[in-house]
């Protein structure tokens, strides 16, 4: 008997497992417990009825982008605000899913996890949402894309706060379009926030990668004398340029954006140096922006010959970047190499935040050395200064690159403008893309520009005029 | 008005779970008390040495090995020499295949031979007198789990009763006000419910005349949240419920009867065999194949899940008393029967209940055995099959990728664990309130998602409570077998316990994407009329293994 009783202590391992198990759930559910209410299948708080009782939500400046009245969710007066705003602040659906009022339902009607969602509506306590985006400078934008589609953001790459951040094709959220078979090509798209959740061929914009891989790798770079004659046969096959330019300095190279230039030096770099730039610089990784993911860039010459290495040199081949990430690297160029991470709100909704610790921060690694960056910011300084013109942004002093992006299958390309304002009081970095909208300069360019010098005001920069 | 009747909703709400650790609570706290003092039952006197050696155990198994219940430091006796049992007939020992033989009044003994006050039991060269208990006057150590046993006298059985009628009111009453339908449908199932459970306490405590009632008053907490939260979600099913708890609770007694003679239960092992080995054959050939694993019979338009009862049989198949242990040392007979169990069930493709069967086989051939070897070589054998069944069962490979990802798969292979852990979170500590919940319309919500429905509708704490209430038994089995009358009553409970909460940790972990989906029931509370009975079915041996269950009725 005494052995059997022994060897009974087996079961208690039984329990000892199930209490493992148990107190693995447990921490699961308290860290996790609000990603596991935010769901689009949450019958709680799907629908407007999941809105019906929640909190508002404000931009910068105190502006009421929505907020419940009368168990009705209504967003700003203004239709372009409305619209401009769509894919950052969302509808009553949840078919937007990185918008603010799908990410953060549960906290907007006031989830916690000792209530659940069950209180009785009288005893519920909403939250309010407080965002960085300027309204006036998301609809400037917003009016410019049109009814194109693309996205523009514009944020602090000093503090991380987003000022502006606007995705085409949208649609008015008071008024959400039933997508049929028959208006499908005319709202392509509409539930991604291509801000945050797309990629595009990227164009010249990519030879700011190319660039910060010379500058690194290549000792004579800057004296160095490249000719391009319109077009080039690199690795038997042409790679052509836009125009002759003739004999250029990289500097030049880069405000001209001379195809040529920017291809030899790409296979002169070679595979591994290019990749290894381009996952340095980040198109290779994701960002969490508020709790939303970006999409990853593309950037894999590994099956590549010798002319798509050149091509790849030049945002071309299968190049892919994302306007959130552009955005970034140029940040980090004009920030000396590092930047703070974007964010759209504060992240006040994880465990760790409730209790009241603050984890070590989160900025992001190097994305260029410090030296690097100051010799891209002179280029994309000359760029601007020199080529384009300083009248385009209103007095601020911009340093950009633009992009224009073969997509074949005789589409328009995809028009790019990416870059910063490195006056003190305007610490911003941008980028615009429009799809299939022709020329990066002269159809991405006025994006850029009515965004940004909309969001300078915001700041209230003295340098605009 | 409106404010007020909320305020009061959730009072209510707040109530509960407060309410269910009492009972809870109350329910352990009962077993534990109102036990005989500990004592020994004989005493062995060598009269040369002048050695009393105290019999503690209805079953001791004497020799010259340590673990011996009663060691015999004599080069002459065999390391498991006889086994001395205390029947109700009296006291008997019985050799179990010694060298020298086991000697009563000098006469050689075979087979089990009854032994009196002051007779003479030889073993080696050692010669003792077997003596009353009263004779030995020193003091024993305690065990630990009665080391703090209270003289308070324990609540009441009645009073546990009406607590957790009361409780079961409370649920009915909140069920009433749901956000969708408001009517007094539950307070009518609440009636059956309370009938149900009042007249099995009157038939236990005066027909049977039982002197506690906690183990069934968990089992009927349990029981009774079950059916009231299947109200809100198929009336019908919570009637049917009922009346498979009403069938437990005579299978319940049933077995109890059953196992008072060990002995003779012995004698239709070889039944039992192959009653359990037919019932899996009629499921393999006639069973319909539902959602994966064929293991339903319908008959008259009733379905049957005939593995649950085979889980009863194997447990009484798998336990024998210590003399037949110590005889038949080899396990090869039982390793047949379970691999055959297992074997049957895999082949009906219902690889949840296999495992449980499997847990079950490795704490039973442990507890008969202590062989750790055939432990390790079962495990082994079990990690060989299990390849297997994922090489040919592709849809356990799925459930397998998917684990520990179920949120990231909410659509597909994740759909049901994601939205288990969705609306737990939805429910927070305290829940939407029974009836308000989303999880309900998932399918096989009221049996495999169930911890869910309870977690989303009542609230975390609820939910916990119950599952630690079925652990606990654990603990009190283990307890209640240091007293029990014979080793089949110590590893028919531990093992009956071990198999429910392993099953119910299956269950909920399956639920919750800490272990892959196996489609398990929860014990008591998953909607399943074979599983409910067999619940009840289960914990008679845990009742059976508590020394008052068959004593002296007062």
């Amino acid at each position: 008997m005494k052995r059997t009783l022994q060897r009974s202590w087996l079961i208690f391992f039984v329990a000892l497992a199930f209490l493992v198990g148990l107190g693995y759930f447990t921490f699961m559910l308290l860290t996790h417990n609000t990603d596991w209410v935010d769901q689009a299948y949450n019958g709680h708080i799907s629908g407007s009825g999941g809105l019906a009782q929640a909190g508002s939500v404000y931009d910068r400046n105190d502006n009421i982008l929505a907020q419940t009245v009368d168990g009705q969710r209504v967003y700003n007066e203004d239709e372009g605000i409305r619209t401009a705003l769509l894919h950052t602040v969302g509808d009553n659906s949840l078919n937007i899913s990185t918008a603010v009022q799908s990410m953060y339902r549960s906290e907007l009607i006031g989830y916690n996890f000792i209530w659940g969602v069950g209180l009785p509506e009288s005893l519920k306590i909403k939250n309010d949402i407080k965002l960085t985006v300027d309204a006036e400078t998301c609809k400037a934008a917003y009016e410019q894309l049109g009814d194109r589609s693309g996205a523009c953001v514009i944020y602090n790459y000093k503090t991380g706060e987003i000022i502006c951040s606007v995705s085409t094709k949208s649609y008015d959220p008071e008024a959400p379009p039933e997508i049929t078979e028959d208006n499908a090509d005319q709202y392509e798209g509409v539930y991604l926030d291509h801000v945050l959740s797309s990629s595009y061929i990227p164009g010249s914009i990519y030879k700011i990668i190319t660039c910060a891989s010379a500058i690194e790798n290549i000792p004579d770079y800057d004296t160095r004398v490249f000719h391009c004659e319109g077009s080039k046969n690199i690795g038997g096959s042409e790679v052509t340029c836009m125009e002759s330019h003739g004999d250029i300095t990289l500097k030049e190279a880069m405000a001209c954006s001379c195809n040529i230039a920017f291809a030899e030096l790409a296979v002169e770099l070679g595979k591994d140096k290019m990749t290894e730039m381009s996952k340095k610089m980040g198109i290779t990784s994701t960002y969490r922006i508020s709790g939303a993911e970006t999409q990853i860039g593309h950037y894999d010459v590994t099956q590549a010959n010798e002319n798509e290495l050149a091509w790849s040199g030049v945002g071309q081949y299968d190049d892919l970047v994302n306007p959130m990430q552009m955005a970034i690297i140029c940040g980090s160029i004009a920030n000396g190499g590092k930047t703070k991470t974007p964010y759209i709100m504060d992240d006040a909704t994880s465990f760790f935040t409730k209790l009241g610790i603050t984890l070590p921060g989160t900025e992001e690694d190097a994305l260029v050395n410090p030296d690097t960056a100051a010799k891209l910011k002179e280029y994309m300084r000359y760029t601007i200064s020199d080529y384009y013109g300083d009248y385009l942004f209103g007095g601020l002093t911009v340093c950009a690159k633009t992009g224009t992006g073969e997509t074949g299958e005789g589409k328009e390309p995809n028009a790019w403008m990416v870059g910063f304002c490195i006056d003190e009081d305007c610490p911003l970095a941008f980028a615009c893309v429009v799809e299939h909208g022709g020329i990066g300069f002269s159809n991405a360019g006025p994006v850029a520009e009515a965004a940004m010098i909309q969001a300078a005001r915001s700041l209230g920069a003295s340098e605009l005029q | 008005m409106t404010v007020i009747m909320d305020i009061a909703v959730v009072a209510l709400r707040i109530l509960l779970p407060v309410y269910a650790i009492v009972i809870v609570y109350q329910c352990y706290a009962s077993m534990r008390r109102r036990r005989r003092p500990e004592k020994p039952l004989v005493l062995l006197h060598n009269e040369v040495t002048n050695l009393k050696i105290p019999v503690l155990f209805w079953e001791n198994s004497l020799g010259r090995s340590k673990g011996s219940d009663i060691f015999v430091d004599d080069p002459a006796v065999s390391r498991n020499h006889c086994v001395l049992l205390r029947r109700k007939e009296g006291w008997f020992i019985n050799d179990t295949g010694s060298k020298s033989g086991t000697f009563v009044n000098g006469e050689e003994t075979f087979g089990r031979t009854q032994v009196y006050i002051d007779d003479k039991i030889t073993v080696g060269y050692s010669t003792f007198t077997f003596k009353r208990g009263e004779e030995y006057t020193e003091r024993l150590g305690p065990t630990w789990f009665f080391s703090r046993v209270s003289n308070k006298p324990a609540i009441k059985p009645f009073l546990l009763l009406f607590m957790i009628t009361l409780f079961h009111l409370f649920m009915s009453v909140e069920a009433c006000y749901t956000n969708d339908v408001q009517d007094y449908t539950p307070l009518t199932v609440f009636a059956c419910l309370a009938a149900v459970e009042w007249v099995f306490f009157f038939v236990s405590t005066m027909i049977l005349k039982r002197v506690n009632f906690e183990l069934e008053s968990l089992a009927l907490f349990l029981t009774g949240i079950g059916v009231i939260l299947l109200v809100r979600q198929e009336l019908r099913s919570a009637y049917v419920q009922l009346i498979a708890a009403v069938l437990g609770m005579i299978l319940f007694c049933v077995i109890i009867k059953i196992i008072e003679n060990p002995d003779r239960l012995a004698k239709f092992r070889i039944y039992l065999m192959i009653l359990a080995v037919g019932l899996l054959g009629i499921s393999i050939i006639f069973g319909k194949i539902s959602y994966g694993a064929a293991n339903w019979i319908t008959i008259g338009g009733i379905s049957v899940q005939p593995s649950e009862f085979v889980k009863i049989i194997y447990i009484i198949v798998g336990a024998s008393s210590l003399d037949v242990l110590q005889t038949k040392k080899n396990l090869i007979e039982f390793i047949v029967f379970s691999a055959i169990c297992v074997g049957g069930l895999a082949i009906m493709g219902d690889f949840g209940t296999a495992l449980i069967f499997f847990a079950t086989f490795l704490l039973m051939a442990f507890m008969r055995s202590g062989d750790v070897k055939t432990v390790i070589l079962a495990i082994s054998a079990a990690i060989f099959g299990g390849t297997l069944a994922l090489k040919f069962k592709p849809y356990i490979a799925n459930r397998f990728a998917i684990w520990g990802h179920a949120m990231e798969h909410p659509q597909d292979d994740g759909f049901q664990m994601a939205r288990v852990l969705t609306y737990i979170a939805s429910g927070g500590l305290f829940g939407v309130g029974i009836g308000n919940g989303c999880l309900k319309y998932v399918f096989a919500s009221e049996s495999d998602l169930v911890f869910g429905i309870v977690a989303e509708e009542m609230g975390i704490i609820v939910a916990f409570t119950i599952a630690i209430a079925i652990a606990a038994l654990i603990i009190y089995a283990r307890s209640v077998t240091t007293r029990s009358r014979s080793t089949f009553y110590s590893i028919t409970a531990c093992c009956a316990a071990g198999l429910l909460v392993i099953q119910m940790s299956l269950n909920i972990f399956g639920a919750t994407d800490v272990l892959p989906l196996t489609g398990v029931t929860l014990p008591f509370i998953s909607l399943g009329g074979s599983s409910m009975i067999s619940c009840w079915g289960l914990i008679a041996f845990i009742k059976a293994a508590d020394e008052r269950t068959y004593a002296v009725k007062r």
